[in-house]
């Protein structure tokens, strides 16, 4: 007698068992059975209403926190086919196994948006990026690393994707100028062969797009970093990307001014604006005030 | 038009500031959009440098706060988003599928053979295949558990793997919910947050690697008090634990260590050594019930025990196969056989023992040679904390043995000094032709070397290239 129970009833029935019983601890956090379950099915029905059917392929890229739980069972209970893998992958092996499984959708990490972001075109299968978590993880060297913020209207770009791609020829054009020939990954990086110079990450809330970029003018000295936050030596090299910095293209570290005039000038030639130095206003002292205090907070 | 931006220079800013400004502009910009303020704000662009190091981490990321500190590194946290905050373009969030679904579903049917998992493992060559998994593979897999080592309600369960991987998914996650346990998540791995949370939780089961178990024992050693006591049993997998580290947990947490042995074509293990019961120093015990186990030769055919030869593997909880790969797929599984590519031999009690992995073994003279070996062998020089061994070409295009070689902190060695030493006892023609030193050896999730990384050439896949992208989107 064939009595298999699928991933998706296996839940069902040891949820139906023991409802209050507590399945998940993590942080200071418990999770019921029952409630497991229900998230499961809430995933289950999100997944449905973007058209995941039976069969289809979802991809995983999570450590280990509740929703990975919560998404592997609903992607069992849908019937659908639950493709997790390795959250140190980047570049081309994510493509090869988006590609190669059919991919039709990814739950992943806010942090991992730009990794996902910029294969998108290479993987024609594709169709939703369902973003979950708070694991972004950003490094700054003083004179090395620049960072460039715009919050501008709508209306400045024909749409978000076009925001991106401007962006990534106004940053083309700066790098340009200090005699370093780069390329631009639609939605994501900004590079010098295989190695990153610059990320761009864009978003939107209601009449606006904001425009997050980094950009490196001189080598990140990561080994700080990790004796901050702990990775296993073997896997230190994976946890970054390659990267390099105008620096190390040129031999000459630019200024932060040097950085800021040149991004002008191709500000200017690409979408024929000008920029006038100001502050914030007292409105936004407020929010800037709030928001440092909240960031600065040890949890 | 000629349009005109406000300019804000901050060339000395500090690493909340990343936050800081995006936040009040876009505030700013949407207060005064609902006329909640009288003041029209304008487009902005923020240029800032950074006066100390730092990180911006988010809300999730546990960072060493007194480590950061001394480094004069600052630390700022995204605030936690809310709904309604600034979303990456084209993007959907899960917290509003979580918010606005119902949270009624039954799971749709499926036959015991349909795929539920597809998890991509890196052979020697190439790139990763996608293992086919299926119902009936997880399912037999728990009721090997339950007969081997069943978990019990009360378990509480350490999810520290990670869950991409075949022994953390099917060992720990599917394994704790068939078995109705609770389970305790370990997002990111350090050895104190582990031992930490084993205490937190009086956890009475770990499924760990032994780096893991070799890291919790160090960690134990320096604290003295306070080692939790509550594991009932410990499973470790992935790559062999040392009989010392072995008996030092056990003594130390005052647990047993159960060794297993499994492959991701397998749903995880298929043999356990269960230390305080039957047990054999160095194997990885019998076949689990449900599983059959044999060693055979080049032509297929089983040879008697204490030969070695590769071990094949028939069970329930055989992948059907590689996905989309056929020929990969009829490469290893031969008349419904998983050929597992190790090398060992069975004992006449039944217990097994690797000896190697067949596509490792180095040629050399018409001389098998295991780098497995020669790996053992290097780590018992104490100035050598871990090596790797490769095959590599020599002048005149033979196979020669290369090894990488990570010395112990603090500690100097020249290449003639481990030549010698492997002189004193190893075979001629193992000796190393080459050595050289690292910092770290490439490993896996699990802790297994992997030796791909180290040959010559290796082609760093992290790096996205302008031509590969343009290849793919042409494809």
């Amino acid at each position: 007698m064939d009595n298999v129970r699928s991933l998706g009833k296996m839940l069902e029935e040891v949820a139906k068992k023991q409802k209050k019983k507590q399945a998940i601890l993590f942080e200071n956090r418990e999770v019921s059975y029952r409630e497991l379950d229900e998230n499961a099915n809430k995933i289950a029905n999100g997944l449905k209403s973007l058209g995941i059917i039976k069969g289809d392929r979802v991809a995983l890229m999570m450590p280990n926190i509740p929703d990975f739980i919560y998404a592997f069972f609903a992607i069992q209970k849908l019937g659908a086919v639950a493709v997790p893998f390795n959250t140190m992958y980047k570049g081309r092996e994510i493509i090869h196994i988006l590609n190669d499984c059919g991919a039709r959708a990814i739950i992943t990490m806010t942090n991992f948006a730009n990794l996902i972001n910029e294969v998108r075109e290479d993987v024609p299968t594709l169709e939703h990026v369902i973003l979950t978590g708070q694991r972004t993880m950003v490094f700054v060297t003083p004179d090395n690393t620049v960072n460039v913020q715009m919050v501008v209207g709508k209306k400045t770009f024909e749409s978000g994707d076009d925001a991106f791609r401007v962006v990534g020829e106004i940053l083309i054009d700066t790098f340009k100028q200090f005699g370093v020939e780069t390329w631009y990954k639609h939605r994501g990086g900004v590079r010098v062969g295989g190695k990153k110079l610059a990320t761009v990450l864009v978003s939107e809330v209601e009449n606006l797009v904001v425009i997050n970029v980094v950009a490196f003018l001189g080598p990140l000295h990561t080994d700080d970093f990790f004796r901050v936050i702990w990775v296993s030596p073997e896997v230190k090299d994976k946890v970054m990307e390659p990267m390099t910095s105008v620096e190390e293209e040129t031999g000459t570290l630019p200024s932060i001014d040097e950085f800021k005039t040149k991004l002008l000038t191709s500000l200017k030639a690409r979408l024929g604006v000008d920029a006038e130095e100001g502050q914030l206003k007292r409105d936004e002292l407020f929010g800037y005030e709030k928001t440092l205090a909240l960031a600065r907070k040890t949890q | 038009m000629a349009d005109t931006w406000r300019l804000i220079s901050n060339p000395k800013g500090e690493i909340a500031d990343m936050v800081g400004y995006a936040s009040a502009l876009v505030e700013g910009r949407i207060a005064g959009k609902y006329m909640l303020s009288t003041e029209k704000l304008p487009d902005t662009i923020v240029v800032q440098g950074f006066r100390e190091k730092g990180i911006l981490a988010g809300a999730e990321i546990d960072i060493n706060r007194d480590t950061a500190k001394k480094y004069g590194i600052s630390v700022a946290n995204y605030p936690r988003g809310g709904r309604g905050g600034p979303k990456p373009v084209g993007t959907v969030s899960l917290s509003d599928l979580l918010k606005t679904s119902s949270r009624n579903f039954s799971a749709v049917e499926t036959a015991p053979d349909d795929p539920a998992v597809l998890l991509y493992t890196s052979g020697t060559t190439g790139r990763p295949k996608g293992v086919t998994l299926t119902h009936r593979n997880f399912h037999q897999q728990c009721t090997n558990v339950s007969k081997v080592m069943p978990l019990l309600p009360e378990d509480v369960v350490v999810l520290v793997l990670p869950l991409f991987h075949v022994y953390g998914l099917s060992n720990g996650l599917v394994s704790g919910i068939f078995f109705g346990t609770k389970m305790t998540l370990v997002p990111q791995y350090s050895p104190s947050m582990l031992l930490e949370n084993i205490a937190k939780v009086k956890a009475t089961v770990l499924i760990a690697v032994p780096s893991m178990y070799m890291h919790l024992l160090q960690l134990a050693k320096t604290r003295k008090a306070g080692i939790p006591q509550s594991l009932r049993v410990c499973v470790s997998g992935g790559a062999p634990l040392t009989l010392t580290t072995l008996r030092e947990f056990e003594e130390a947490f005052q647990t047993r260590i159960a060794e297993g042995y499994g492959l991701t074509e397998t749903t995880s293990s298929v043999c356990l050594n269960k230390s305080g019961e039957a047990f054999k120093p160095g194997s990885i015990g019998p076949a689990a019930e449900g599983v059959e186990m044999r060693v055979v030769d080049d032509n297929d055919n089983e040879v008697p025990d204490g030969t070695e030869g590769e071990i094949v593997i028939r069970s329930a909880v055989v992948t059907p196969g590689y996905w989309n790969n056929p020929e990969a797929t009829a490469e290893s599984i031969i008349d419904g056989w998983l050929h597992t590519g190790d090398l060992g031999y069975r004992d006449p009690d039944g217990f097994f023992f690797i000896t190697d992995r067949k596509k490792d073994l180095i040629i050399r003279g018409g001389f098998n040679i295991s780098p497995r070996e020669i790996e053992e062998f290097l780590v018992t020089n104490p100035k050598v904390y871990d090596a790797a061994v490769i095959a590599v070409h020599d002048k005149r295009d033979r196979e020669a043995v290369k090894a990488f070689v990570v010395l112990e902190e603090g500690q100097t060695a020249t290449e003639r000094e481990i030549l010698d030493f492997c002189s004193e006892g190893l075979a001629e023609y193992k000796v190393p032709k080459f050595v050289e030193f690292r910092d770290t050896l490439p490993k896996s999730a699990t802790g297994k070397i992997l030796r791909k990384e180290l040959r010559e050439g290796y082609q760093d896949d992290r790096m996205l290239d302008q031509q590969a992208g343009e290849e793919a989107s042409n494809g």
